[in-house]
């Protein structure tokens, strides 16, 4: 059974997201373009259309990949993730508008094929005020284009998950060309340090985030491994419990139900001492794991039923990590109190 | 430097062409031989997933004589 392509798979979430996002670029560079004209009013239209569509595509470059850190640092970017294949495919839209426009602008109506006149108008290679910077913008259209024409799932099944995610990851070094190329072209003719804050002020986010959410996936992954080397094993988001009740599991030979309560998580034997019943189907009702057979009641946090009762669970330690719930299938002793594990702490 | 890059760029020309005709041919003789996701897809489909396969074409040829050869 599978599931045949569509161009694209449009959903509510989607439409929004593209109505905002073309909603933004237009009003950029809408916005750019009145500043343009009120400063430089002997502008052309066609150098207009250079630096409006550079400055949009440059921009969402920028938004596109401080999107993966992000998420890493809070999961509630995800949604910006979810159709990040749409912002790249229009960055790349308006990338392609100002090369093709550059190009025209530049190379056209010579005596040389524009496409060849790109590498051989300018070669002062070793000149940085004279840098042939528009080679460097040319290779990273090219990156652009090449990810965008692979922006389908088609294309990730058909080059395969390693080689598309490599080919992808080429995004770094068009973003590495590209502000080069800036600095090279652009701001060779733009005298104002504002212009040079900018620049310098995008690439430290980009790689600020970058490193900030690497340190921190580096916390977590070490954490993680203080507790896989204690003993404990990853049992899943504590979102996905609902509150009050269970979750049986079996780890390592020992079946065990977890259970979420008052902002907390504790885990005891998952088999009742009455009738064998499973405990983790059953809800904490007055405070008490409650058993969905016969109602037997035991402490969540000790596995004691409550007096005058004397029934015990064996328990188990638990811990949440970044909302992940760690379970050590280590059984203590029936009513050994074991503290339970902070859903926030 | 400019017969240079004049070649490279009719050597791009000729691979683009050909791409162009193995596009053709999988579009005719059925790109769900490669992949069964393709059956019943549009012409927006198609034209979506054009651009990449004028720059990926070999690995679809290739792909298309393996299962040739595999359904003599």
């Amino acid at each position: 059974m599978s599931v045949n392509y569509t161009t694209v798979l449009w959903n509510t979430q989607k439409k929004w997201y593209d109505l905002l996002l073309w909603g933004g670029i237009l009003l950029l560079l809408f916005s750019f373009a009145i500043f343009q004209i009120i400063f430089h009013p002997d502008i052309t239209i066609e150098t207009l259309i250079i630096r409006a569509t550079a400055v949009a595509a440059f921009t969402l470059l920028h938004f596109i990949l401080l999107i993966g850190p992000l998420c890493r640092l809070d999961s509630r970017f995800l949604p910006l993730l979810y159709n990040r294949r749409h912002l790249g495919v229009s960055m790349f839209l308006l990338a392609l508008v100002h090369g093709v426009f550059s190009i025209i602008q530049f190379h056209a109506l010579g005596d040389t094929f524009p496409l060849v006149s790109i590498f051989t108008s300018n070669q002062n290679y070793q000149s940085i005020s004279e840098f042939p910077f528009q080679t460097l913008g040319f290779f990273a259209l090219l990156i652009l284009f090449l990810m965008a024409a692979t922006s389908h799932d088609f294309w990730l099944k058909n080059l395969g998950p390693k080689a598309w995610k490599n080919l992808h990851m080429g995004v770094y070094f068009a973003y590495a060309l590209i502000i080069v190329h800036v600095a090279t072209g652009a701001l060779q003719y733009e005298s104002h340090p504002a212009y040079w804050a900018l620049l310098v002020l995008g690439f430290a986010l980009v790689a600020g985030m970058h490193l900030w959410a690497a340190w921190r996936e580096r916390q977590k992954l070490a954490a993680q491994n203080v507790l896989e080397q204690a003993g404990f094993y990853e049992v899943g988001p504590v979102a996905d419990l609902s509150e009050n009740c269970g979750k049986p599991l079996f780890i390592n030979g020992e079946n065990i139900a977890v259970f979420k309560y008052e902002g907390k998580v504790s885990a005891v034997n998952n088999v009742c001492k009455h009738q064998m019943g499973p405990i983790g189907e059953g809800k904490i009702i007055d405070g008490c794991i409650t058993c969905p057979w016969h109602g037997y009641q035991y402490l969540p946090e000790n596995g004691q039923s409550p007096p005058p009762f004397n029934e015990k669970l064996t328990t188990y330690e638990v811990k949440v990590l970044e909302g992940i719930i760690w379970v050590n299938p280590h059984p203590k002793a029936a009513g050994t109190y074991i503290a339970p594990a902070k859903i926030n702490g | 430097m400019e017969a240079t890059i004049s070649i490279l760029l009719l050597l791009l020309l000729v691979y683009l062409i050909l791409g162009a005709m193995v596009a053709l041919l999988l579009y005719s003789r059925g790109l769900q031989q490669i992949d069964e996701a393709t059956a019943d897809t549009g012409w927006g489909f198609k034209l979506l997933i054009l651009p990449g396969l004028l720059c990926f074409w070999p690995l679809f040829l290739m792909r298309l004589f393996k299962q040739s050869a595999k359904t003599k």
